[in-house]
């Protein structure tokens, strides 16, 4: 299993985590089945949109595009393409960036944990620390 | 091509080559992975996929079931009775029908409502009765009047029902489907009992009071929220402090001059108000 194929199978579950955080704002899901937290508060605060898009929407667009970054950086064809190091990379530095913002709102302005923001939180910065490792071992440019 | 498909997995000397280990020197690194060696890596990605399919479905029926209650179908429809706010007996009787998710509403309730309890209803020249009218353009309007009615019976409906409107831009219809974590909020903030809150809202139980408030107003012929009931006159529309004292003015001389029973009203007047509402 190299790197790359780790950082896809993450993505993945980070795309079923936010289809689910999805399909509840959008009303496809009663109930959310959070056991720790105040996950329906934290979904239902105004945080929850980001430039007019539920976040959770943006979670399942980021996490697809990761997925599919890494999956193709899997394949024959681009196994030894540089530029998929620097994307995973820099995909996975602007998800923590985003997550550290958002905990840093659940924790400060809206005074509730979302279950499903902290792993999220958890899968992104594991990611972000996988694809650091496959970006400093990362082919070497073709010329 | 072929030449391509049959050197990968080897590296630069021909051997089969480890996945994740690297061949070449300096920064060139060459991973080769045999397409055998993918598929623990594909079955690993469908079991995910296959997972938060599941959990997404099972979501789903849950919440769908979880929308259904039982209820005695032999259950009497109760009088309209709404919700009293000072006395019963005050010589002009103020009845409201009102929507929670009707700006107006909250209009009247927000800017007007204070003074009308402070100047009149604590004097004990009018008594105000607030009753339920959702209209079925609201989605959320039937869960308001449900955590107001649940409010009441622990004593604090009027607590809720400015709550409720003063964070209506919160749960209305256009910010969110799932108004009830922003009542349970409310609900904490006015420190009722959680637990009992939350069983009667989410039993429903109060919802042939407020379909019986509802019925009360289109027995009126109220098409529209807010609409007032004062003395003999019927206003659409939410009205300022001033002309709802000129109206509650001319009810009371007429009924100084014509001692009668307001309105010929029959339900409102002489029931008692449902559970415990106060002041």
């Amino acid at each position: 299993m190299t790197r790359r194929m780790i950082i896809a199978a993450l993505a993945l579950g980070g795309v079923g985590l936010a289809t689910y955080l999805a399909m509840y704002k959008l009303g496809m899901i009663g109930q959310l089945a959070c056991k720790v937290g105040q996950c329906e508060t934290v979904n239902l605060s105004r945080w929850a949109t980001f430039l007019g898009l539920p976040v959770a929407v943006w979670g399942v667009g980021f996490y697809l595009v990761l997925f599919l970054v890494a999956l193709t950086g899997t394949t024959e064809r681009y196994v030894h393409a540089a530029w998929v190091s620097h994307a995973l990379l820099a995909l996975t530095g602007w998800g923590v960036l985003f997550s550290t913002w958002l905990t840093y709102l659940e924790l400060n302005v809206i005074h509730a944990v979302c279950m499903f923001c902290v792993i999220s939180a958890v899968l992104v910065t594991v990611t972000f620390l996988v694809a650091v490792l496959e970006w400093k071992n990362r082919p070497a440019e073709q010329s | 091509m072929a030449k391509d498909r049959m050197d990968a997995g080897r590296g630069r000397s021909g051997k089969p080559v480890k996945p994740g280990s690297s061949t070449g020197g300096g920064s060139k690194r060459r991973v080769e992975v045999r397409p055998s060696d993918r598929r623990p890596f594909y079955v690993l990605l469908g079991a995910i996929a296959v997972a938060a399919v599941a959990f997404i479905a099972w979501q789903m029926t849950q919440s769908r079931s979880s929308g259904v209650i039982t209820i005695d179908a032999n259950t009497p429809l109760p009088e309209a009775s709404g919700y009293l706010m000072g006395n019963a007996a005050a010589p002009v009787q103020i009845i409201e029908f009102a929507d929670f998710e009707c700006p107006a509403c909250g209009s009247f309730a927000t800017l007007t409502e204070p003074d009308m309890r402070k100047r009149l209803v604590e004097t004990g020249q009018v008594s105000y009765r607030f009753l339920d009218f959702p209209l079925p353009i609201h989605a959320n309007t039937w869960d308001a009047s449900m955590a107001a009615a649940c409010a009441n019976e622990q004593g604090k409906f009027w607590e809720m029902h400015d709550q409720i409107f003063a964070t209506q831009d919160q749960w209305a219809t256009q910010a969110t489907n799932r108004p009830k974590a922003v009542f349970s909020r409310l609900a904490r903030a006015i420190l009722l009992n959680e637990s009992q809150w939350d069983d009667c809202y989410d039993s429903q139980k109060y919802k042939l009071n407020i379909e019986a408030n509802r019925r009360e107003g289109e027995r009126r012929l109220v098409q529209s929220t807010p609409t007032f009931v004062i003395g003999d006159k019927q206003l659409l529309g939410a009205l300022g402090f001033d002309q709802l004292k000129a109206f509650v003015d001319s009810a009371a001389a007429k009924a100084a001059a014509k001692p009668a029973t307001p309105l010929g009203d029959t339900a409102l007047s002489k029931s008692a108000p449902p559970g415990k509402s106060k002041q």
